[in-house]
């Protein structure tokens, strides 16, 4: 190395220093600290004690662990597919040459302004059971098919029933889906225009123009939003926490892994055990990122810049 | 013609779709002014017979220290905003206006770190906010903000790559050094970008929950978020229209920030998802 | 005001990736006397800008030394260089006014004031920056691309640098700016009498305005010299075809004897295709003498190459393919043993000459021989 080199390594990493402390103490201690709290019984009161795997066995046999799991991944399954498809639905609408654009795009966008807190009590009283606006607006739809069809169907008590409880929170998650219409109006604003005129000489319909020229130049923008959204899914804690009240809702179905964690952290001040779910989640994160890009690579088409 | 009756359907599903998005803030803004009696009615009544306004100053005083909790949610806020924008830029600008060697694999790695989300780290960090004394005090919510974040760092990069090199070369012969190349020729024209910064870390932090939970001990230092949470959890019989009254004002200043801004806002967003 | 010295420079980037290293700079050696207008030119890639940029401080020198005044500067900041540099894109501060974008600089050095002021306005007047509109209170965005041009030779000028260093200063400037500015540049030189050095792809604002020329090709230097000197006596092929537009006419071919006694220049060409020959002078025979039965390139200039001369006894039959009419002279391409050939002539209109047999005579008096080997000029 020069000595230019050295110096201009040296001033690269004078700027970065802030980050490089903030890697060291909030990504990497955490992340190697974990490790060895999951070996250990540790309550943060007392020093931590060496246990092995023993943990992970627990952690091997326990149901609710099972079930947050389930529930995460079930809610990561049906929430990112749910939302990305509403999300594009809507940019596609709004990319429409329609008069207001810039009004609906906002009313899109305002939900997901809304921070947590108000936003899951806000659903609280949306999906409560007898008097929540949503069973108000489904009832007559119900009360119509009851009478057509000679069905017995009710309005579910959402966040009172095992059975309703996550979808009411993915009712709740595609309120606020509104960033995702903004990223994907901007990216559906960047594909040129005669593409279009191209295709349409070409004879295609406007179906055929949308799966052959829409989505394949929009994928980037797809794969980068469905990697964050995984992110984000599986970290789910905030909303569902306050919708319950600070519980796990009926039956633990509002019980996410990040929940648990933050049951076992600091309502049972099990670090520990605590750690060991946290690199479970962690592993879980890497594990279905890579599966994206992997699977990402393939499917997205890059225009060449 | 087929042209037009496909633009009327997408009129059509906009306006429903848009009357649907709106409901729930109808709903939110039409509860906080009810009477208590009315919100329990059925079917539900579109509208208070008459706007109940002093739900408002009911709620707060429900909440408790209400200004207190606006207070401590404002210091955090500014904290995390200024320590945000000035860590991030400099780290930004140590990954897009300098050569070094190795940077591009050191900005991967804080690129891989967007990965690892708060949950996954949170145990071991609440350890050594603890080891520092630090556990019931504001420093666990303000302190790492000076320590830049990943993804503002990545937006701010995207942003100082677009400014021409040839600027920087000028100034170095005109006698700046580094140091003030950043700040008297990067800075100023990132404003935009700044800015875009600091609305995400205002929102972020406004809207914060965990952390304020995990890290915060005593009432007195609540933020907004932690009192409202505290409204809905300990009175009995949950009180609709004061709950809707007090989201209604913890939601009113991100509101209030993103119409003064909304051009800004909208701009960073959009340029978020596309690197 | 300053000499400046480049010695062994070399600029080499370590190979990324399993490529190989790239040397941008091989070797150059030249240097640039007090108050000289020198311009490197060559074309994109050549290490001219690098050269340039190892002079400002802004890439650092792999080998080799750089001194301005006697004084090595290698190691030496470009804010301590005393050096002044007009970017291609101007790179003014877009942020800053006119005023602030030329202050800056002496803001920096602790210059007071008033001085500061006085400087300003006096490089301002200079380049008429003040007239007819006074722009030192606009941005760079309200200004037109001619003014900007300005205003990052204006920055230059308050400095009152050692030497000036240009690079590719006007190529984005419209056909009619650039002209302009080219000759107000030139102005500028003669009246400040400071050392510049300039960079440019383009070999008409080196020839027009340059006192000395370096043209480099791959990383080294091919020729030092001043424009009609590289225009008459080019070192060898790449700077025979680099300099003059449209560019100089080779024909490869071999001297034989003659029965006068003297060398004939002999094309070599495919079969069935009519050469070019032509003897030589006497005096040319006798100083390519040890060069008989070898091969060598003959090149000539468009102007050197008349229609229908009658000034010397050889002539090249040639068919035209297109003209072009400039005005005051006129370009014939044309087609001869196999490959084309230009003419540049003052003489007559060819508009309707398309497609028809030509008679030309060239001037072998202003001829240059090359060696196909190693390609460079065979002294005459």
């Amino acid at each position: 190395m020069t000595a230019g080199e050295r110096k201009s390594l040296l001033m690269g990493v004078a700027f970065i220093s802030p980050w490089i402390l903030g890697f060291l103490a909030f990504n990497l201690y955490p992340l190697l600290a974990s490790v060895w709290y999951s070996l250990c019984d540790y309550s943060v009161l007392s020093q931590p004690v060496f246990l092995g795997t023993q943990n992970y066995v627990d952690l091997w046999r326990d149901p609710v662990f099972w079930k947050a799991l389930q529930n995460t991944v079930v809610f990561a399954a049906v929430a990112i597919p749910l939302s990305t498809f509403l999300s594009i639905g809507l940019a596609v609408l709004l990319n429409q040459p329609i008069a207001g654009q810039g009004i609906y795009r906002t009313i899109f966008f305002l939900p997901s302004l809304v921070p947590a807190i108000s936003l899951a009590i806000l659903w609280q009283w949306m999906l409560n059971g007898p008097m929540g606006l949503v069973n108000n607006l489904i009832r007559p739809i119900l009360d119509f098919l009851n009478l057509w069809l000679h069905t017995q169907l009710k309005t579910p008590d959402w966040l009172n029933d095992p059975n309703f409880a996550l979808w009411g929170l993915i009712l709740t998650g595609l309120w606020g889906t509104g960033q995702a219409v903004v990223i994907y109006l901007a990216g559906l604003q960047d594909v040129p225009a005669e593409l279009y005129e191209a295709a349409e000489l070409d004879g295609t319909s406007a179906w055929q123009r949308f799966i052959h020229i829409t989505l394949p130049m929009l994928s980037p923008v797809i794969f980068f939003n469905v990697l964050m959204s995984i992110i984000g899914a599986l970290q789910t804690f905030a909303v569902p926490y306050i919708l319950t009240n600070g519980g796990d809702g009926p039956g633990r179905s509002l019980l996410f892994l990040a929940t648990y964690i933050y049951q076992n952290a600091f309502d049972y001040w099990n670090m520990g055990y605590a750690s060991a779910l946290a690199l479970c989640l962690f592993l879980l994160i890497i594990g279905l990122s890579l599966i994206t890009v992997r699977y990402g690579e393939r499917k997205v088409h890059y225009s060449g810049k | 013609m087929k042209k037009n009756f496909n633009s009327t359907l997408s009129i059509i599903a906009l306006l429903g779709l848009g009357f649907l998005f709106l409901l729930p803030f109808f709903w939110m803004v039409s509860t906080s002014l009810k009477p208590l009696n009315e919100t329990m009615k059925l079917p539900p009544q579109w509208l208070p017979s008459s706007p109940q306004w002093h739900n408002y100053p009911d709620a707060m005083k429900a909440m408790g220290p209400f200004w207190l909790y606006t207070r401590n949610s404002l210091v955090l806020a500014f904290l995390n905003v200024v320590g945000t924008v000035f860590s991030s830029a400099l780290v930004a600008y140590g990954f897009s206006r300098l050569d070094w060697r190795g940077r591009d694999g050191v900005f991967f790695v804080l690129l891989a770190t967007m990965m690892i989300p708060f949950p996954v780290v949170m145990v071991p960090i609440y350890g050594l906010f603890r080891a520092l004394g630090w556990i019931g005090t504001f420093q666990p919510l303000w302190v790492p903000a000076f320590l830049a974040g990943a993804f503002n760092v990545f937006l701010l990069r995207q942003f100082f790559l677009t400014i021409p090199r040839d600027l920087s070369e000028a100034a170095r012969i005109d006698g700046c050094s580094e140091l003030r190349i950043f700040w008297q020729i990067i800075l100023p024209l990132a404003k935009p970008a700044l800015l875009t910064v600091a609305l995400f870390q205002f929102m972020a932090t406004w809207n914060d929950f965990l952390g304020p939970l995990i890290f915060l001990a005593r009432e007195n230092q609540y933020t907004l978020a932690l009192g409202l949470q505290a409204l809905q959890g300990t009175i009995s019989g949950t009180p609709w229209h004061h709950l809707m009254a007090a989201s209604t004002l913890v939601l009113l200043p991100v509101l209030v920030l993103f119409f003064l801004t909304q051009r800004t806002f909208i701009r960073g967003i959009a340029t978020t998802g596309l690197k | 005001m300053a000499k400046v010295l480049i010695e062994n420079l070399y600029k080499i980037y370590p190979g990324e990736k399993g490529r190989p290293e790239k040397v941008a700079v091989d070797n150059a050696n030249f240097e640039i006397q007090d108050r000289e207008f020198m311009v490197l030119v060559g074309p994109s890639g050549c290490g001219k800008t690098t050269t340039l940029r190892m002079i400002a401080g802004l890439e650092e020198i792999t080998r080799g030394a750089i001194y301005i005044d006697g004084k090595k500067i290698n190691e030496i900041p470009p804010k301590d260089r005393d050096i002044a540099m007009v970017f291609q894109n101007y790179a003014l501060y877009p942020h800053m006014s006119v005023f602030r974008n030329m202050a800056f600089g002496l803001e920096l050095r602790g210059v007071p004031k008033d001085e500061i002021r006085h400087r300003v306005d006096s490089a301002a007047k200079t380049l008429g920056l003040l007239e007819p509109d006074n722009l030192l209170a606009r941005k760079p965005k309200a200004l037109s691309g001619g003014q900007r041009q300005r205003v990052a030779l204006g920055r230059a000028i308050v400095r009152n640098p050692k030497a000036f260093l240009f690079d590719e200063p006007l190529s984005n400037l419209d056909a009619k700016m650039r002209v302009e500015t080219r000759t107000e540049i030139s102005k500028l030189h003669r009246k400040l009498n400071s050392t510049m050095i300039y960079v440019t792809h383009d070999q008409t604002e080196a020839m027009t305005m340059a006192d000395r020329i370096v043209v480099m090709r791959y990383g080294k230097v091919q020729q030092i010299a001043a424009p009609l000197e590289l225009y008459h006596q080019p070192a060898n092929l790449f700077v025979a075809g680099f300099i003059g537009s449209p560019p100089m006419n080779f024909f490869t071919g071999t001297l034989s004897a003659s029965r006068q006694g003297t060398l004939a220049f002999i094309e070599k060409v495919p079969a069935g295709q009519t050469p070019f020959r032509c003897a030589l002078s006497a005096e040319t025979s006798r100083r390519l003498s040890s060069r008989q039965d070898r091969e060598l390139i003959l090149g000539l200039r468009p102007e050197h190459l008349q229609p229908n001369s009658l000034t010397s006894g050889v002539t090249l039959e040639a068919t035209v393919e297109v003209v072009e009419p400039m005005g005051a002279e006129t370009f014939v391409y044309l087609r001869t043993g196999g490959h084309t050939c230009i003419c540049r002539t003052t003489q007559i209109e060819f508009m309707d000459l398309e497609g028809k047999k030509l008679n030309l005579g060239p001037d072998l008096s202003r001829a240059v021989f090359f060696d196909p080997q190693t390609e460079a000029a065979i002294p005459v």
